[in-house]
């Protein structure tokens, strides 16, 4: 369970990136967090892993105050909960299955780790994930190879070889084409209802933000405008969180739904 | 555009269009570059004592030295092997063990993998010196403090690579994606290890083809560093020429010459397929 | 476990044997080293002699070092970098017919291949014995370095400058050519202003090493300050030895330090 309780965070040049945060979001949730470019969106999932540290308030990770985590106890913190990037973020160099085996290296020992000299049951593990996102027959192809959806796939099975509890994606499918970008969500959705894991992504899609996620958190400059089922968002509420008329997008206008 | 000194005295050129707008064209910097290269140049030539002339009228004893060396000396071939894999071993342990140590002095040097400015700081600063110092005063110093031999002539090259090396790759590093970097750590990778498993696999063809290229420079080198008394054939060479042997100079020469060929053409052939 | 996966484990490529060899090549060669080179450590003799410099570099002689006549090191230093400067200034007009020698896109294949084996033979050959050879020319002194530093400058320069004829931009010429442009227009305005600025650059950037090769060449008798170097070293004069290493690490700083500025500001256009 992922609770904000007050949380502030200041930039040192002034900026507020996130004011009065309060969010409690249980275990297993579908969460879409939608908004302005630059609103906060990908601070405040940033936030939960400790890649950005917050000024003010608490955050409560699974019963752990995150900002009370020091050295060791961060990084394997960060190991219950995974992240997924619009840029996919893997080593292109080198195979899928190698990306893969990577979320398994805080466990190796010493010398394994080095050589880069993984278990067989790491490796048995790694293909698992990549068969969940149904690309296993591409292990052995180095990354570069392969289209931007089958590379958000191999990033996917990468966290999902961590077994988290929680995951976090920040725009995770703005850099796909709108098939592709399906394609991805029905992978989350179905890790989600399978697999019981939270997932809070940070989407720009309204339609697709809609569509998939069962609850939707409207974040503007900083502050949460709205927090509730996505059955109950509006075009009212969308003009809240877009803040003017001109950038709002319609709700029945599917070209427009894209911000 | 920003008015320096130099626009001050000579002002720029200002075309003005048919619509009114003005644009100003700064005046040529070239001729007072030109210039002041000339005057470098010939303040050098007084103090070197650099003559033309002298070259016409006595240029042909340079030759006299190289014909000497035709025909070399074959049968001084026998001494000259053990001294050139000397040569070679030097270069060799001193580049792998400059490249290896160039890996930590990169990583400390790298802004986006330490974010400590002053540590960052420091070894960019360390490396510069390192650099900074001629290898051959390196040598030489070290032929002092560890004897004539290999050792000193190791350890200059080793310096030499490490910095070198060092240097050029966390310029590379500084310039790598972070995407995957970023990602690991988000995993709960620990520095070294996002380094080792984001960085590395990205760099290394760069880290390869730079260490190739050093030790193929350092065996041209190390001949030379023999000269000081740092071991190798370069030793060999000072004896010869003391002696005015010429011909076995003009086959140490050969012998050089054909093994430094062939290192190159295998370190290019790696370097290449490489990139 | 599925059997899709089980077959996949076992599909996996094997690269192990090529890591293998290569491992046990690179192996072999470092023992090989190993042997070859006798490792001394620092015996009684050279503990003593080290801390000697290392004392003498905090304690310069002062007087040396800030002695501006011919024989100070000031003067030392300038003489040697005029022996760079010279050297570099002939060895870049020198390589620049040269590497056109060597560039395949301009000469025929077998002249490139020649010019090339030439030019090797002429960087092997170690400078201290070009400055050996000049010094007969010329007698001792600095303009035996000047030469010595030209020849070893042709040859590093003239390789730099290949690269950057063959990595011309043809497309500038092409359009060049569609507009009506003579061949005199062509390379005086295509292909010139590309070289030159190029060219330029790894001159800067050569003269920079050339700074560091030249202070040796007062070993042979060749001026620079190689020669008040080993004389200090010789004769034990420690405090002599600090103030030259001194003067020649903050001479090195600072033309490196001007040399980097000048050759971004060429790289990024500002002139």
């Amino acid at each position: 369970m992922i609770e904000f309780i007050n949380v502030n965070k200041t930039y040192p040049n002034g900026v507020t990136a996130l004011k009065d945060v309060n969010l409690k979001i249980e275990q297993g949730e579908f969460v879409a967090i939608i908004g302005l470019s630059g609103a906060g969106k990908s601070t405040l999932i940033r936030c939960i892993n400790r890649m950005h540290e917050i000024n003010e308030g608490t955050l409560n990770v699974d019963g752990v105050n995150v900002s009370n985590l020091r050295g060791k106890q961060v990084r394997d913190f960060r190991r219950k909960i995974g992240m997924i990037f619009q840029s996919f973020n893997l080593v292109t160099r080198t195979t899928v299955l190698n990306n893969v085996l990577v979320s398994s290296v805080p466990e190796l020992s010493f010398w394994r780790k080095t050589l880069g000299l993984f278990p067989k049951e790491k490796k048995i593990a790694a293909l698992e994930a990549l068969d969940k996102v149904g690309i296993l027959d591409k292990a052995y192809n180095r990354v570069d190879q392969l289209s931007g959806g089958q590379q958000q796939r191999v990033a996917l099975a990468r966290t999902l070889a961590q077994n988290p509890s929680i995951i976090l994606a920040d725009e995770p499918v703005a850099s796909l084409d709108p098939v592709t970008a399906k394609v991805v969500m029905d992978d989350f959705k179905r890790i989600n209802q399978e697999m019981e894991m939270s997932i809070l992504i940070n989407i720009h899609h309204v339609e697709l933000a809609l569509e998939y996620a069962d609850r939707v958190i409207g974040v503007r400059k900083g502050e949460v405008v709205y927090d509730g089922k996505s059955e109950d968002v509006t075009q009212d509420v969308l003009n809240n969180i877009y803040g003017s008329l001109t950038e709002v997008p319609h709700m029945d206008d599917p070209e427009e739904a894209k911000v | 555009m920003e008015e320096t000194v130099y626009d001050k005295i000579f002002k720029p050129k200002t075309y003005t269009l048919e619509n009114g707008k003005t644009v100003k064209q700064r005046a040529s910097r070239t001729p007072l570059i030109l210039l002041l290269v000339l005057i470098a140049t010939y303040a050098s030539f007084r103090t070197t004592g650099a003559d033309l002339s002298l070259l016409l009228k006595r240029g042909n004893q340079f030759f006299v030295i190289i014909i000497g060396m035709f025909p070399p000396n074959f049968e001084f071939l026998s001494n000259i092997w053990g001294p050139l894999f000397d040569t070679i071993q030097m270069s060799l342990l001193g580049s792998l063990a400059g490249a290896l140590v160039a890996v930590p002095l990169a990583l400390l040097s790298s802004s986006n993998i330490i974010k400590n400015a002053f540590v960052n700081g420091f070894f960019k600063f360390f490396l510069s010196i390192l650099r900074t110092l001629p290898t051959l005063v390196l040598a030489l110093i070290f032929t002092f403090l560890f004897g004539l031999g290999t050792m000193a002539g190791m350890l200059s090259i080793f310096i030499f690579t490490s910095s070198y090396v060092g240097k050029l790759m966390y310029e590379h590093i500084e310039n790598v994606d972070m995407g995957a970097f970023e990602a690991n750590e988000s995993m709960g990778l620990s520095k070294v290890e996002a380094f080792r498993y984001a960085i590395i696999p990205e760099v290394l063809p760069t880290y390869l083809s730079v260490s190739l290229y050093a030790f193929e420079g350092n065996v041209r080198y190390a001949a030379i560093l023999g000269y000081v008394g740092a071991g190798g054939i370069g030793l060999v060479l000072n004896e010869r020429l003391g002696w005015r042997d010429y011909p076995s100079v003009g086959m140490v020469l050969l012998v050089l010459m054909i093994v430094v060929f062939i290192i190159e053409r295998v370190s290019e052939y790696f370097r290449r397929k490489l990139s | 476990m599925n059997e899709a996966i089980q077959t996949q484990y076992n599909k996996a490529p094997n690269r192990k044997l090529y890591f293998i060899t290569i491992s046990i090549i690179i192996l072999a060669l470092l023992i090989w080293s190993f042997i070859g080179v006798d490792i001394t450590g620092l015996d009684q003799k050279g503990t003593g002699l080290a801390v000697n410099i290392v004392r003498g570099i905090v304690t310069p002689d002062l007087e040396f070092l800030f002695d501006f006549s011919t024989q100070g090191v000031p003067y030392l230093l300038y003489e040697t970098i005029a022996i760079a400067l010279l050297g570099t200034v002939f060895g870049s007009l020198l390589a620049i017919p040269i590497s056109f020698l060597m560039a395949p896109s301009v000469v025929s294949g077998p002249v490139a291949y020649i010019t090339r084996l030439v030019v090797i033979f002429i960087r092997t050959i170690p400078s201290l014995v070009y400055g050996i050879m000049f010094i007969r020319v010329t007698g001792p002194g600095a303009y035996a370095g000047v030469l010595t530093m030209s020849i070893t400058s042709i040859g590093m320069i003239s390789r730099l400058y290949v690269d950057v004829i063959e990595n011309l931009d043809r497309g500038v010429l092409e359009a060049m050519t569609s507009m009506g442009c003579t061949t005199y227009q062509k390379i005086r305005y295509g292909i010139l202003p590309q070289l030159f600025s190029s060219f330029l650059s790894t001159t800067i950037y050569r003269f920079d090493m050339n700074l560091r090769d030249a202070t040796i060449l007062g070993l042979v008798g060749a001026g620079g300050i190689g020669a008040p170097l080993i004389f200090a070293m010789r004769s034990y004069r420690w405090n002599q030895v600090g103030s030259i290493l001194i003067g020649l690490v903050v001479l090195i700083l600072l033309v490196e330090l001007f040399s980097n500025k000048l050759r971004s500001r060429l790289v990024s256009g500002t002139k």
